[in-house]
């Protein structure tokens, strides 16, 4: 048990995180996505895709500095389109991009302000590797974060429809605007089968990072 | 037998093969995850004439199990699978059914 335990410490030392998941899942799909990012960046997003290529929700983002002077919230609705996807025998490649309005809050200003956000997304996969690369731009009068993020991963086999899923996925991520310095790397421990996806992991610091997401 | 025979023959036993297919196979490009397999089983359940859905993400086959006397065109399965955001690059029909392809695609071992 206590090797175990080690083990699990161990990895998820080694680790640093944050997965991003495509934010249309399926026509006629709901999306509910959490994410506890180390503290520096925690979200909650629920979408609805009424067809493949388009999606509508609302999302509620939490960042904080890394020194702890710095807090933000933002509420936002947000709508998703997949701007471009090519089916290839055994892949698939996508371009999707996003804009949400909403008010934002924070503790070096009074009050909430008008938040914007803008974010696109290119990502490649096959049953076995993973590449993504997002960027958001979270916006008002009184901040300004860009949040890039590129992932990774890489499937020890291959899974299909009635096997679970696992991945191996490392991440880096810069964030503007004195939120984090340098770029943040992770490694997360993913798995999804069916309409249900955790993952799991932590930042090369050592702290926790973890996602559920559920479509149906 | 003269040609017309022949033909009304033949004829004949297209359209009992084509009656009495159970299952349409689909080969279908950029099915390489669950949420995919999941957004297409959700889609061709809802065709009255499915009785149940076959996906297997290794073959890139899309297999659905028709009721008794039912039948789905290509167009509109093709339709189906565009707006589910797939590309569908074959198309057929078999007797076989839903358990026997579902064996064929199980791993080996």
């Amino acid at each position: 048990m206590k090797t175990r335990l080690l083990a699990a410490a161990t990895l998820l030392a080694c680790a640093h995180v944050g997965a991003w998941a495509k934010p249309i899942a399926f026509a006629r799909g709901t999306t509910v996505m959490a994410e506890y990012g180390a503290g520096t960046m925690n979200e909650i997003q629920a979408f609805y895709a009424p067809r493949y290529w388009w999606s509508l929700g609302a999302s509620w983002l939490e960042l904080n500095s890394e020194d702890g002077s710095t807090q933000r919230r933002i509420e936002l609705a947000r709508a998703n389109l997949l701007a471009k996807r090519w089916n290839l025998p055994g892949a698939q490649a996508n371009a999707f991009v996003w804009g949400g309005l909403g008010r934002a809050t924070g503790n070096d200003f009074a009050g909430s302000t008008l938040a914007r956000n803008v974010g696109f997304q290119a990502d490649y996969e096959t049953r076995r590797v993973y590449g993504a690369f997002r960027s958001d731009l979270e916006e008002s009068r009184h901040y300004s974060h860009r949040i890039d993020t590129l992932q990774l991963g890489w499937a020890p086999y291959a899974h299909d429809y009635d096997t679970v899923a696992t991945w191996f996925v490392v991440q880096g991520r810069r964030y503007t605007g004195d939120l984090v310095r340098g770029t943040e790397t992770a490694l997360l421990l993913r798995f999804f089968k069916g309409g249900v996806w955790v993952e799991a992991g932590a930042t090369r610091d050592g702290k926790p990072q973890a996602m559920a997401m559920f479509n149906f | 037998m003269n040609f017309s025979k022949i033909s009304i023959v033949l004829l004949g036993l297209l359209l009992s093969v084509a009656a009495s297919a159970t299952t349409i196979e689909m080969e279908v490009n950029g099915l390489v995850c669950a949420f995919c397999a999941q957004g297409i089983e959700k889609t061709l359940k809802g065709f009255p004439a499915t009785d149940a859905v076959l996906i297997s993400l290794e073959h890139r086959l899309v297999a659905v199990a028709l009721k008794d006397g039912t039948d789905i065109g290509d167009a509109e399965l093709r339709r189906a699978l565009t707006e589910a955001g797939y590309t569908v690059v074959g198309i057929r029909r078999t007797d076989a059914s839903l358990e026997t392809l579902r064996a064929g695609v199980k791993p080996h071992g």
